[in-house]
Parts: structure tokens; C-alpha cells; sequence
């Protein structure tokens, strides 16, 4: 299928946000840079050299505009600034800054152009540029898709040479020492007889002259804070309970609020009896809010217990009541008219299917709660002529444009004062605490209302991950998969969650209903993707890898059946099919590893799964024993490719985190329906993996792919897949339906 | 009401059945101890009660009969506790947000047992979630830590 | 070690707090037809969920069982009661069953003393009648109680008393305290009868 032909139909998405074709955007504004938002609010004898980086007479602080959401990139963002300045860690402080449209993402665009994230085509790449002017004229500041490396490589490193070559000139000015013979180290710039010039010390005069902006960037090898071990500037204070929280923050004159909405996401309140609440201790007032109500009191508990003692009735749910209804429309979604896109289709499939016997499988993916263990929150302040919310978001200039489309103040006047998260996973794109904060303030103006969830509340009212089907079909020659037919069906996260974000539905097909599957690096004669978007059920969301969470199962999955039954070992196999030469490293990498195909001993077993998602090729080896009372998995092997680790140490945690958040919800979590409401209420019956089933873990960082990548979401994916596989090398047992305690028991 | 927190004693106009942790997060402004579920399956909020680990979302502040020691009266950063220190050491945070649970659990389960086996370790430890998933690095803190204790 | 010496203090103390009262008087001419339906009502006692779960021999796991749970389960986040029996080698049941039982649902319950799995010899969980009814006449395997004495432990071993005020939405017992000692007490006037089959 040709490729340009379907870019006229497409839109481009991106993020969560779309921007159709025909939207103007020249050039000209493309190219002209935004304004600095730090020039604003400079003092006599501060510099802000561009949007990252200003020095005053006490303070080098760097802005670090992605959202802190667990993933540590405050401290990546700071550092590749660093790396170029001449500053060490702990030698600056570092600082959200005010959303502005300066901060876009610049990565959004790679994930946003429908093209295969290997393909480097010069459509493809010229597809990449015009999404990418896109989100700058939309001033997309977020974080997400796992780009914030790839956002911030090489406009960071540039920020903080431009800083250190006008530190230079106004060092050289002020000591008459020509640039050339300057050097720079540990914040200061340092003449040729040894005296050190502090950056603080030449704020002032490098605030009187243009930034030097011809800049080269460093080799490599001449970095040394890049790729090397260093301590995250977070951990100190994560490890002494000084981090501070959204939920942590305390304002004078604050009251605490916790709201409950109707359990059936997005019905209706029929009536409310507060009698009972408004006369308990400490409660200053009930307050009706969307679908729902509110109470606020002077402390949190209190404001909890009250929510607990009214009675209300709920109208129904906007969707099918009961969880067999949902699977029920997805099974019933894989039809001509709901196809949403052939996303790949090579040789002639329908002709394969009739050459001989159809090997044939049905996955399904269940909706599972995000469940970040900081409980949504926001502090919110509405006044005749401003707004302020200090919360944790990923799209910090939406959460103004929301605040100031509820309020009817210019957003100029609304201010986000972006928080520490404790994790996110996707919830924090999401505008429920927002929506509810500002509904009360509005009802309580000049009062600062800090807003927290109960768990419960937050459970159910997550925008879980959605729900997925998946049919595969193949057909084995020999020892040959001759061809191999996916069929996926889902419905549309982005069309759900769009218009939340006061966004249109976007239009087109959405690649996250075949994120991680249509992409399979291997080369099959007659090898089809299709995506099916199901019509909308339960509201849902981006969670953490989206598409590629359901996607991915089933794609290596369904690979591995194809490969087995085609006799063949299902590692070598994949390494003999692969055509795409990063991936099959990864692949490579983890048969040594793993020391692939060395005998395990008896109930033992092993399994792999590959998926590029976000651009990052991952290839995963689980090993498991079946113990007399279940599956234990014993260990997990990791190779990811992300072009360059820029923080050894936090990769290696990060990409254990996801393997351990694939394999936990793999294996135990799930959100059902019943009567319209979420049945899981609580970590008790979602518990995601513990500590005592954590198998060990050992990754490896590859560095053969050109583009520099993000580890976010990634290791994520295979992670299911590699379990299932395993659980069937070991058992026989061939799981096809997350979570999988519902067939096997896991010590 | 009196009760005593990282050494000073308070004096409290609150419900005897409100939980712990309230009282120490909103009365006392003491944030350390975290709210991730309150219903003891996370242990965000862990504290000591007179050196034992309790979830203080899940004791009364009227059944509160010791003293209490919140992650802030545990150590700081000019003084870490060997605990504290090993989590700096393996950088085992990410998110953080159950780290100040984790590590006081830690704490007072070296206290009992200061020669954990791997086995103990999963059996103590696996009652504190961490949705980040840094049990790996939580696991190598926790024998740091015991081998810091030891040879203290 | 250490642990051990724990292990030793905890189980010297005997926390007797809020005993309730319990009629400890033997009924007379009680039949063996009385005594068997008196057994018959201790068993669906001593085999629910608020009981056996925490009945569970020489396993230190407690039990997650009951109308509201797909299929028994072991307590989940991997708790061990351990050879104390209250946790105390890892993590003690007290950490989180502490106090007094909250009304909220799924919340863990509390006693005021200590929170504890019964002694290996109690071994309830998943056993019929006939094996439990045999074990709890046995001197060996009952703690070498006399019937008397075992209905006079529900009255001040308050860990047991939960059983009928679980909280949180959860089925109590049946029967109740005072009914669920006099049957013992029925039972074993009429000579500690078991069903034959």
C-alpha cells in the first residue's frame, strides 16, 4: 500500500491533540522561535540566555518545563543542560518554570506522523518536520509518548552552550581576556592565570548583550556527565521524606475538600441527602459539582468521613452496564464498516489464508486502572480576576486552557504551578481533579480548596486503558509461516480522551489500536496488520505504553504460536525472520543473555517477545518455574535500544520498573464493569506485582539506532507476551487473556 | 489529647478514631508519612510506634500508645539512618512517593531481624507497593542496610 | 538471636483485655442426639471463613476465603504469620491489625490485643466435620482443654471474638459468642460425640 496516498486521508495526531491538513501553517511563523517566558519576570542584573537558563547574582537556575512524573527527567533535562554549561550537579538549582508555548515538545512529531518509527525515509521524515511545525504553532508543551529525551537531546545541550558562550563574552568584556583563551568548569568561567569568574558574578553584564547563538555542540567523547552513573538530584530528598507533593502543599486560609461523582463514569446525580455530613465535625460546607457532590472541610479525613455519610442516586451509566456487553461489541467490531485502517498489508493475504490449513487464535486485553499510588489532588484558587492550581500535570498549557474555559478568565491570568508527581502512568493527562478543584474554588472564591481524592474515588474515576480484542490467522508451510494475519480491535484511546481535553475527536484511523503489532520487524510473505475501532464504551485513556500494551500481547503472542507450530524454536526463529537490523541486536542480545536454548530442568520454561513501541526496539526473555502452588517467575532479561542512555543507573530502574508494571498487570489486574461501576476498588483486588514475585532482572542498554529514544514505556509491552510464552514453554498452557490469574495461580 | 512525634510531644482537639496518619499529615503538617489507599494494602503511610512499623491509616489516634517516629524523625540528609543511606546509595527511588513507607518498614524490620535472608526480605517487605516497581533496588537497599547495622 | 527472644516474650504475654462474660454452666441429661446437633452447629462455626481462615494448621499463611472472594486464596501480599505467629520474624500482624475494627469495607480488622494465627494443632481450614470434631476432643491436638475450658477461651481471647463483629461489611459467624459456647458446652456433656459419617 502506498504510502503517499493515505497521508491525504490521515490526519496527523498528535499527542493527544490533531491538527488536520488543511490547518495553515507557513513557514515563516514555523521557523520564528517563541518568545523567552523568562524574560518577563527578569530583575535588574538577572540573564535568561533562552527559555532553560537563568543566572542571577546568587542562583544558576535551570528550567526543566517536562513534568517530574516519577521518570526522573527533571534531572535529565538539568543535566544535558550542564553537560554543555560547565555547571556540576548540585551546583544549580532547577525549577518548573511557568508553562509556555516556548517549551513545546519537539518530539511529539516523531509518534505523530503515521509512519513506522524505523522508517527514515525522506517522506517519512518530511511528514515528521510538518507535524512537528504543527505542535510548535500549537505550543504543545507535554510530556508523554515517552519523548522527553528526545525532545530535550539536542535543544538542551544547545541551551546551555548558548548560556556558556555569552557567559564567556560578558567574561571576556568585563576582563578584556580574549574568548579564546577562556575556559569553563564548575560554574565559573576561569581566565588564563586561574582566576575564576562565577556565572553569578557576570549575570549582570551578560544580561546587557545578545546571546551568542553559534554554538557546536560536543563530541561524545568529550562528555562527562552523559552516559556516565550519577546520583538523580531527587533522591535525597525522596529517601528523607522531604519531597514535597502536590498533595503535600499547605496554603494560608486553606480548606480540604474531597468530592464523589457517580461511580458510573460520566451518569448522571438524581438527588443527594446531606443532612447527616453537614452536621458532622469540622465540615464547612456541601457543594454540588458535575455528576456529583462535594464536601469541604477542615481537614481531609473529615472531608472523607462526610463524602461516606451521603446517600445519593446515581442515574446509569452512558455505556453497556455489564462487562460481557463490552466484550460483546468488541467481538462483534471486526467488520468492513468498522475497519479503521489496513496498516500494513504485504504479499497477498487473502490468497494465502486459502493455500492450506489456517492456524487461528483470539486474544483479548481487559481495561485496567493507571492507580498512581499519589491519589489525584490540586490545590486551586479562583479570585474576581485570576486563577492559580498547584497539581502534577503532563500538559501544563491545557490545564490553563481548561481552568480558563471553566472560569471565563483570560488564560493569561490562570496559572499552573506544576508538582512533583507520585507516578502518573497516563492519569495525569487527564482533567478530573482539575474540573472538580475549580468547581469548588468557583463556588468558594478567594479560598484556596485543596481537593484530594479517596483512593476509591480515584479508582473509579480513572479513564482506564482500553479494552482489546485480537485475531490472528495463519497459515505454515513446512517449517515456513507463509502467512500471518492480525486483526485488532479496540476502541480509540485518543478519540475518548480528545475530547476531555477540550480537543475535537481526532480524525483518521488511530495507530495505537495497532501500536507495537503492525510495526513486527519480521519479514513474512504474506503479512497483514488491520485495525477495528469498536465503538465507544467506558471512557478510556493513554496508559502508560498505550496501544502497544494490548497490541503487543497480542502480536507476539500469536507470532509464537505461529512459530511453534511451525516447529521451529521460537528465538531463533524471530532472530531468521527479522529484517530490520537494531531489532534483531536486541533480539540477539538477549538469546546470549539468557544463554537461550541451555537446558532449564523439569516444569521450567522460557519465552521472548519483541515490540518496538515509541521507537524503542525491546526485546524481553522470561524464565518461569511452575511450582506446586503456580507460576513463579524466576528471572527477566532485557535488551532496549534508545540510541544514547544519557542516565545509566535511572535506565536500569526504569526499564525494571516497566518489565515489573507489564508482568504485575499481566498477571493480576483488571477493571470490570457491573451495574455500570468498576468492580476493582482498591489495590486490594488490582495489586499489580509485589515484591515477593519480582523475579531478577538484567538489562541491557544497546546503542545502535540512529535517533536518540525514550525507556518510559517500552520495556512495557513485551513483558506480557515473553509470560505468556513462558507459561506455555513450561505448562503447555497457552494463556490468551490478561490478566492471567484467572487461569493460572502465581506464587 | 497528647501525643508524641519525632520527640515533641502535641497537644491535639481531635476524634479519637481519626487515623494516624490524618493527624499527622493535616493537625501536624508532618507530610512525610504518605495517603495511598487507606486501607493498609500499600503502606505509604508506615510509621513507628514505639519502634514497631504501623500503617498509620489503620490505627486510631485514640489507640496510639507510644511514641510515634515519621520518616522525617527517622533521619536526615546531614544524618542519614543506615536505611536511608542504602536507598540513597542503590537509588532506589523513582516516583518516591512509597519510599518514606518502604523505608520505614525497612527500618523496623532490620531492628528485629538484623540477618535477613532473602526469603525474610520478600516476607517483610512485600506489603509496601511500589507502583514504579523498584523492588529490585528496594531488595539491595534492604541488604545493604543490614550490613551497614552489623558491622555498626 | 534476637528473634528468638522475641518470639519467647511474645508468647509469655497473654494480653486478657475486655473478656467477655460467658455462662460456663454445664447443662444436665444432655442426649447424644442434642450433642451431635450441638456439634453440627459448632462446625459451620469453626469451618467459616471468619474462623477457618485463620485456622490454617501448619501453613503460616492466613487465608483470603469467603462469598465475596472467587476461590480461597492465601492473604495476599505474601503475609507470614511465621513461627511466632504473629509476624513477628518479618512483619507482624499488628502492623496493619491494630486497634479497633473500622466500618469501612476491606480495611484490616483489629482487636485490642494481639492479631495472631491459631496454634498449628487448631487446623480448621478446608477439613470436614469429622476430622475437626476428632481433633477438638483429642487432648492432644486441643491444647489438652477440657471442653469446659474450651468454651471458657472464647470468652477471654478476644483475637476469637472478632468472628462475630468482623466489621467492614463482612458475614460474621453464625450464631452467636454465648450460643457458640454453649454448644461446646452441650457437646461435651453429651461426651464429645462426633458424626460417624
Amino acid at each position: 500500500m502506498g504510502k503517499l496516498r493515505t497521508i491525504g486521508r490521515r490526519a496527523f495526531l498528535i499527542g493527544s491533540a490533531a491538527v488536520v491538513g488543511g490547518v495553515a501553517f507557513g513557514v515563516y511563523a514555523a521557523r520564528t522561535p517563541h518568545d523567552n517566558p523568562l524574560i518577563a519576570d527578569l530583575g535588574a542584573g538577572e540573564a535568561a540566555f533562552n527559555p532553560w537558563v537563568k543566572i542571577d547574582a546568587e542562583t544558576v537556575t535551570l528550567i526543566v518545563p517536562h513534568a517530574d512524573i516519577g521518570q526522573g527527567v527533571a534531572h535529565m533535562q538539568a543535566i544535558l543542560i550542564a553537560e554543555e554549561l560547565d555547571i556540576e550537579p548540585g551546583q544549580y538549582a532547577t525549577d518548573f518554570g511557568k508553562p509556555d508555548a516556548a517549551y513545546y515538545n519537539t518530539a511529539f512529531a516523531e509518534e505523530g506522523a503515521p509512519f513506522m518509527s524505523r522508517d527514515e525515509s525522506g517522506t517519512a521524515e518530511t511528514m515528521r518536520t510538518i507535524v512537528g511545525y504543527a505542535t510548535k504553532l500549537l505550543g504543545m508543551q507535554g510530556t508523554g509518548g515517552s519523548t522527553s529525551v528526545a525532545d530535550s537531546f539536542t535543544k538542551l545541550r544547545t541551551a546551555g552552550a548558548v548560556a556558556r558562550e555569552t557567559l564567556k563574552l560578558a567574561a571576556s568584556m568585563e576582563s578584556g581576556v580574549p574568548v579564546d583563551q577562556l575556559k569553563t568548569a564548575n560554574g565559573a568561567v576561569e581566565l588564563p592565570d586561574g582566576t575564576q569568574m562565577a556565572y553569578t558574578q557576570l549575570a549582570a553584564k551578560a544580561a546587557t548583550i545578545d546571546p551568542v547563538t553559534d554554538v557546536v555542540l560536543r563530541q561524545a567523547s568529550e562528555w562527562r556527565l552523559i552516559g556516565k552513573d550519577m546520583l538523580r538530584q531527587d533522591i535525597v530528598d525522596k529517601s528523607t521524606g522531604l519531597q514535597n507533593y502536590g498533595i503535600d502543599l499547605e496554603m494560608d486560609g486553606m480548606v480540604h475538600a474531597s468530592v464523589r461523582s457517580n461511580p458510573r463514569q460520566g451518569g448522571a446525580i438524581n438527588g443527594y441527602d446531606a443532612t447527616a455530613a453537614k452536621a458532622m465535625r469540622g465540615v464547612k460546607a456541601v457543594l454540588s459539582v458535575t455528576n456529583g457532590f462535594a464536601v469541604v472541610a477542615d481537614n481531609t479525613w473529615r472531608a472523607f468521613q462526610a463524602v461516606n455519610a451521603i446517600e445519593a442516586d446515581w442515574g446509569k451509566a452512558p455505556y453497556p452496564a455489564e462487562q460481557a456487553e463490552h466484550w460483546k461489541v468488541l467481538s462483534e467490531s471486526f467488520t468492513d464498516e468498522l475497519l479503521d485502517d489496513e496498516w500494513r498489508h504485504d504479499g497477498d493475504v487473502p490468497a494465502g489464508l486459502e493455500g492450506g490449513e489456517v492456524v487461528s487464535a483470539e486474544y483479548r486485553a481487559p481495561y485496567v486502572a493507571h492507580a498512581p499510588l499519589e491519589p489525584l489532588n490540586a490545590i486551586v484558587v479562583v479570585t474576581n480576576t485570576q486563577a492559580d492550581i498547584w497539581t502534577g500535570h503532563q500538559m501544563p498549557r491545557f490545564v490553563e486552557d481548561y481552568i480558563a474555559k471553566m472560569t471565563g478568565l483570560d488564560v493569561a491570568n490562570v496559572h499552573l504551578h506544576n508538582q512533583y508527581s507520585g507516578g502518573s502512568f497516563g492519569h495525569r493527562l487527564e482533567f478530573e481533579q482539575i474540573r472538580y478543584a475549580t468547581e469548588i474554588a468557583m463556588q468558594m472564591k478567594d479560598t484556596p480548596v485543596k481537593l484530594t481524592f479517596t483512593r476509591e474515588e480515584d479508582f473509579a474515576h480513572d479513564f482506564p486503558r482500553q479494552i482489546a480484542m485480537g485475531r490472528g490467522a495463519a497459515v505454515i508451510s513446512g517449517d515456513t509461516i507463509e502467512t500471518l494475519d492480525l486483526s485488532i480491535c479496540s476502541a480509540s484511546p485518543l478519540a475518548s480522551q480528545g475530547p476531555r481535553a477540550g480537543l475535537p475527536v481526532p480524525p483518521g484511523p488511530d495507530m495505537q489500536i495497532v501500536s507495537g503489532a503492525w510495526n513486527m520487524p519480521y519479514k513474512i510473505d504474506n503479512l497483514r496488520v488491520r485495525g477495528f475501532r469498536a465503538p465507544e464504551l467506558a471512557p478510556v485513556s493513554s496508559w502508560r505504553s498505550v496501544g502497544a500494551s494490548h497490541a503487543g500481547f497480542f502480536g507476539e503472542s500469536f507470532v509464537d504460536e505461529a512459530i511453534l507450530a511451525a516447529g521451529l524454536d521460537p528465538m531463533e526463529a524471530r532472530i531468521a525472520m527479522c529484517d530490520y537490523d537494531v531489532a534483531r541486536k536486541c533480539l540477539e542480545a538477549v538469546a546470549e543473555m539468557s544463554n537461550w536454548g541451555s537446558p532449564l530442568g523439569e516444569n521450567r520454561g522460557r519465552g521472548v517477545a519483541f515490540v518496538s513501541s515509541f521507537g524503542t526496539p525491546v526485546a524481553e526473555v522470561v524464565e518461569v518455574t511452575m511450582t506446586e502452588d503456580g507460576i513463579k517467575i524466576d528471572k527477566v532479561f532485557v535488551a532496549a535500544d534508545v540510541g544514547q542512555v544519557v542516565d545509566p543507573i535511572n535506565f536500569d530502574n526504569h526499564v525494571k520498573g516497566g518489565v515489573i508494571w507489564g508482568l504485575g498487570h499481566a498477571m493480576n489486574s483488571e477493571i470490570t464493569y457491573a451495574d455500570g461501576m468498576a468492580e476493582q476498588s482498591n489495590y486490594h483486588d488490582a495489586e499489580g506485582m509485589r515484591l515477593y514475585q519480582t523475579p531478577e532482572i538484567t538489562v541491557m542498554g544497546l546503542e545502535n539506532q540512529t535517533k536518540i529514544r525514550g525507556i518510559g514505556e517500552p520495556p512495557v509491552p513485551p513483558a506480557a507476551p515473553a509470560l505468556a510464552n513462558a507459561i506455555f514453554a513450561a505448562t503447555g498452557q497457552r494463556l490468551r487473556e490478561m490478566p492471567f490469574n484467572k487461569f493460572i495461580d502465581f506464587v | 489529647m497528647k501525643l508524641t512525634v519525632n520527640g515533641t510531644e502535641h497537644t491535639l482537639d481531635v476524634e479519637p478514631e481519626m487515623p494516624l496518619l490524618w493527624v499527622l499529615r493535616d493537625e501536624l503538617k508532618i507530610t512525610g508519612p504518605k495517603y495511598g489507599c487507606g486501607i493498609a494494602q500499600c503502606g505509604a503511610c508506615t510509621v513507628h510506634v514505639d519502634g514497631s512499623a504501623v500503617r498509620s491509616c489503620s490505627i486510631t489516634v485514640g489507640d496510639v500508645d507510644g511514641d510515634v517516629t515519621t520518616i522525617e524523625g527517622l533521619g536526615t540528609p546531614d544524618s542519614l539512618h543506615a536505611v536511608q543511606a542504602a536507598w540513597v546509595a542503590h537509588q532506589v527511588a523513582q516516583c518516591g512517593y512509597c519510599q518514606s513507607g518502604q523505608i520505614m518498614q525497612a527500618a523496623s524490620f532490620l531492628d528485629l531481624n538484623s540477618e535477613p535472608t532473602d526469603e525474610d526480605i520478600d516476607n517483610a517487605m512485600s506489603a509496601n507497593l511500589c507502583r514504579c516497581g523498584t523492588y529490585p533496588r528496594i531488595r539491595e537497599a534492604v541488604k545493604t542496610a543490614a550490613k551497614t547495622l552489623n558491622e555498626a | 538471636m534476637k528473634i528468638k527472644a522475641i518470639i519467647a516474650a511474645v508468647l509469655l504475654s497473654t494480653s486478657v483485655v475486655q473478656a467477655e462474660e460467658i455462662n460456663l454452666e454445664v447443662p444436665q441429661n444432655v442426649t447424644l442426639e442434642q450433642g451431635l446437633e450441638a456439634w453440627a452447629r459448632m462446625y459451620e462455626v469453626v469451618s467459616h471463613p471468619r474462623c477457618s481462615n485463620c485456622h490454617v494448621g501448619e501453613s503460616d499463611r492466613p487465608m483470603w476465603s469467603g462469598p465475596s472472594y472467587g476461590k480461597a486464596r492465601p492473604h495476599g501480599m505474601n503475609i507470614r504469620a511465621g513461627e511466632s505467629r504473629i509476624g513477628v520474624e518479618t512483619l507482624e500482624c499488628a502492623t496493619c491489625h491494630v486497634g479497633s475494627t473500622s466500618d469501612q469495607p476491606h480495611t484490616p480488622p483489629g482487636v485490642d490485643g494481639d492479631w495472631r494465627l491459631a496454634p498449628v494443632e487448631a487446623a480448621w481450614f478446608g477439613r470436614g466435620s469429622l476430622e475437626i470434631c476428632g481433633q477438638l476432643r483429642n487432648p492432644e491436638t486441643n491444647g489438652g482443654l477440657s471442653f469446659q475450658e474450651i468454651a471458657g477461651h472464647l470468652g477471654h481471647d478476644v483475637v476469637l471474638q472478632f468472628a462475630w463483629k468482623p466489621g467492614g461489611g463482612r458475614e460474621p459467624a453464625p450464631y452467636s459468642l454465648e450460643e457458640h459456647a454453649s454448644d461446646v458446652l452441650m457437646w461435651g456433656a453429651a461426651g464429645m460425640p462426633c458424626p460417624t459419617e
